[in-house]
């Protein structure tokens, strides 16, 4: 497998579009880090956009999207980024006597103090009250640089989930799972008969009958654009 | 390096052991999306190398001792499967595998934006299943596009290649009888929207007018790569 | 390997699919998932094979070397099988020396080829008591999505099947193909809510609990066994995958010997 067609300098120019924006199936734009995107005068940098020495540039690979005078990039697959006051759902990695280590799916993991956690508990009563592998609806109190980030389940409907299951989805489809004031969760749960809480952190929980439930994850693989699990 | 001037490695027509030109590049292509279970991946063929990497985070950097206050910490590592190369490599601790990482690592920080998720680690690993000379350059090519993959932030991407000379002759993209029989070997890694460096290395011989030949090279065949990067990077967003 | 988190719910939902006699991925109780298998597909190697189950994928490569036989086998060469499980295939998958798990794999997936007799190690022989043939198997994880254990030990009877002496290289004549004259193949249940399944998943692995591999020859003889992880089974239980077993590795042999 040694001497095959081979890339020559010389018959290599840049292709039509081949390195500049161009468009999926859906129409958008797509940009790769590095990417030029035009001058930034009269612009604003979004998320994943840089502005540097009057340009405009992507840094991540993704969807281009202009709102306004913001340019910003919509990547493919997104990392949950905690920011106070998301709901979230997270399972209980670790204790100690008196904190509880959330991990949400993010960069890091959040804790919980006893002082936030549910009712009231003895210092060193932690693993009884949750314990290791069990999941909690609570919400981001707090996003330091300095410690670790706080959750708090004090809050309405803030809780240890006992039943039913948590699916995952990539964050940036949370706007098609949700749909236009909430329409299209409202249906999924109408016609799945299912209680679904959807998280800011790409998680949500899932809770009715078994074939409620296996409706609802194959629609979401649907959103997704999965081709689920086949057989051989 | 071998640096064995008289074994004939360019014909009567300029024309190298496998049929390129001086400045010609071997096969490449590009796959990214290639391992389900990572949150970014890329596998690359180069001549006969192949290369596959893995992205995952960022997430939280264990061992605590490993963590950074004030960005993310890049674990990357670079490896040799056995059965990459004529003589079975025994696996285990490598110096060349752990010297290839930490220049990788080093390359790749000076593009990711790191201080965009503090506290965390982005583990990129980097596995060469076929090798072929240049397997450095393929790994961090290939992580690049991975990272990219994977949704993390950087600069530019990263297009990394290796001139050298044969015969007196400067040429582009040593091969396999290129590297352990020429005179001189120069990877560099470029950031191809703005022609600057991460990454260099060099050894062999070569005199100013030569370096500057190899180094012209490698500028050229960056462009070129990047374009193929960039179009495997669309193709798996498109579907 | 770091140990990941079982989250509790998850083994209450896999009970409660169990009971309904369904899966967490839509298959049925002894349905395998995509399988796709390729052989030669790395230039280096003498032998090799790609294997994909659902997503896992794994590839296998064989090396051979010359080796001074042992000298209380002075007629035979030898047959070496090794796995890693390197982080690239997965989170929980760490760096440094191979993990119990790792080493689980690569010892079970050996036991069943080795113990087939599909390689003659007599056959191995060039010069007793002085130089023989080595046949090293090595198996490499690339994306872990559960039953690594099955993914290998097809990868490793393709690749072999496949294999060719390098003898002009070593210089001991010209080059032929490996003899292998069996297929053994393996076949991993996973107890998942209660019940056996076959072909577990990465989900089904978490929330599960004991597993069991069979390795079984061309004429169903058992080769090799192995019980893994905490738990306890019946004889029924058993039987019931052994039955599962003689079927599933007749279809998965045809294919191997077809390719």
């Amino acid at each position: 497998m040694n001497s095959g067609p081979v890339a020559r300098l010389d018959n290599m120019t840049k292709k039509n579009g081949a390195a500049g924006p161009r468009e999926n199936n859906r129409g958008q734009t797509l940009v790769v880090p590095g990417e030029d995107l035009g001058d930034s005068e009269g612009f604003e940098a979004g998320h994943g956009v840089m502005a540097i020495s009057g340009r405009l540039k992507a840094v991540k690979q993704g969807r281009l999207r202009e709102k306004g005078r913001s340019i910003s990039v919509e990547p493919t697959h997104t990392r949950y980024i905690p920011r106070p006051g998301d709901l979230v759902i997270g399972y209980i990695e670790g204790c100690t006597n008196n904190i509880w280590f959330i991990e949400l799916g993010a960069p890091f993991n959040a804790i919980l103090p006893m002082s936030l956690g549910p009712g009231k508990i003895d210092f060193g009563g932690t693993r009884s009250v949750m314990d290791i592998g069990e999941a909690v609806l609570c919400r981001i109190q707090e996003v330091e640089e300095t410690h670790s980030s706080v959750v708090t389940m004090k809050g309405m409907g803030l809780r240890k989930i006992r039943s039913g299951v948590i699916e995952e989805i990539d964050p940036h489809l949370l706007g098609r799972l949700i749909g236009k004031g909430g329409e299209t969760l409202r249906r999924l749960k109408a016609e799945t008969d299912c209680r679904i809480v959807v998280a800011d952190n790409g998680r949500m929980w899932v809770d009715g009958e078994l074939d409620g439930i296996l409706d609802v994850r194959n629609r979401l693989s649907a959103i997704s654009g999965d081709s689920n699990g086949g057989a051989n | 390096m071998g640096g064995y001037g008289d074994m004939q490695m360019i014909d009567e027509n300029g024309l190298r052991v496998d049929g390129r030109s001086p400045g010609d590049i071997r096969e490449i292509t590009i796959e990214t999306g290639v391992i389900p279970v990572a949150d970014g991946s890329c596998r690359m063929t180069w001549g006969t190398n192949e290369a596959i990497v893995a992205v995952y985070g960022p997430m939280e950097a264990h061992p605590r001792k490993i963590q950074r206050q004030d960005r993310a910490v890049l674990d990357v590592a670079y490896n040799m499967a056995p059965f990459s190369t004529t003589d079975r490599i025994r696996p285990g601790f490598n110096r060349r595998s752990r010297e290839i990482s930490k220049v990788t690592k080093d390359a790749l920080e000076s593009v990711v934006l790191l201080e965009l998720y503090p506290r965390s680690k982005i583990r990129v690993t980097i596995e060469i299943v076929s090798a072929e000379a240049g397997t450095r350059c393929v790994g961090l090519t290939a992580a690049s596009v991975a990272l990219a993959d994977a949704g993390i932030p950087m600069t530019d991407l990263v297009v990394s290649v290796a001139s050298g000379k044969i015969n007196d002759v400067v040429v582009c993209d040593l091969n396999k009888e290129e590297d352990n029989y020429g005179e001189a070997d120069l990877p560099m890694g470029i950031l191809p929207n703005s022609g600057e460096l991460v990454f260099l290395q060099m050894d062999g011989n070569l005199s100013q007018e030569e370096f500057k030949e190899a180094w012209q090279y490698n500028m050229d065949a960056a462009q070129v790569v990047h374009e193929m990067m960039v179009e495997a990077l669309k193709r798996g967003d498109s579907q | 390997m770091t140990i990941p988190i079982v989250p509790k719910l998850l083994r209450a939902h896999l009970s409660e699919l169990s009971g309904k006699n369904a899966r967490i991925d839509g298959r049925t109780q002894w349905e395998g998932r995509k399988l796709e298998v390729e052989h030669s597909v790395l230039p280096r190697a003498e032998g090799s094979a790609r294997v994909r189950m659902g997503d896992t994928i794994v590839l296998a490569g064989v090396k051979f070397q010359l080796m001074q036989p042992y000298p209380d086998r002075p007629n035979q060469g030898g047959l070496m099988c090794s796995a890693d499980v390197r982080p690239i295939a997965g989170r929980h998958w760490e760096a440094g020396p191979p993990s119990p798990e790792a080493i689980e794999l690569g010892r079970v997936v050996d036991r069943g080829i080795r113990e087939s007799g599909c390689i003659d190690v007599d056959s191995l022989c060039l010069i007793p008591g002085e130089k023989a043939w080595q046949v090293i198997l090595d198996l490499f994880a690339v994306s872990d999505d559960g039953n690594l254990f099955d993914a290998f030990a097809l990868a490793g009877i393709v690749a072999l099947r496949n294999a060719t002496l390098p003898a002009e290289r070593f210089e001991v004549g010209k080059d032929y193909p490996l003899p292998v004259s069996k297929t053994p193949i393996m076949c991993s249940y996973h107890k998942v809510g209660g019940r056996f399944v076959y072909d577990a998943c990465a989900r089904e692995e978490l929330g599960g609990d004991e597993r069991i591999h069979i390795t079984l020859g061309d004429d169903d003889n058992v080769h090799s066994l192995q019980k893994g992880l905490k738990g306890i089974f019946s004889t029924e239980e058993f039987t019931e995958i052994m039955t599962n077993a003689q079927g599933r590795t007749k279809e998965l042999r045809k294919i191997v010997d077809s390719l």
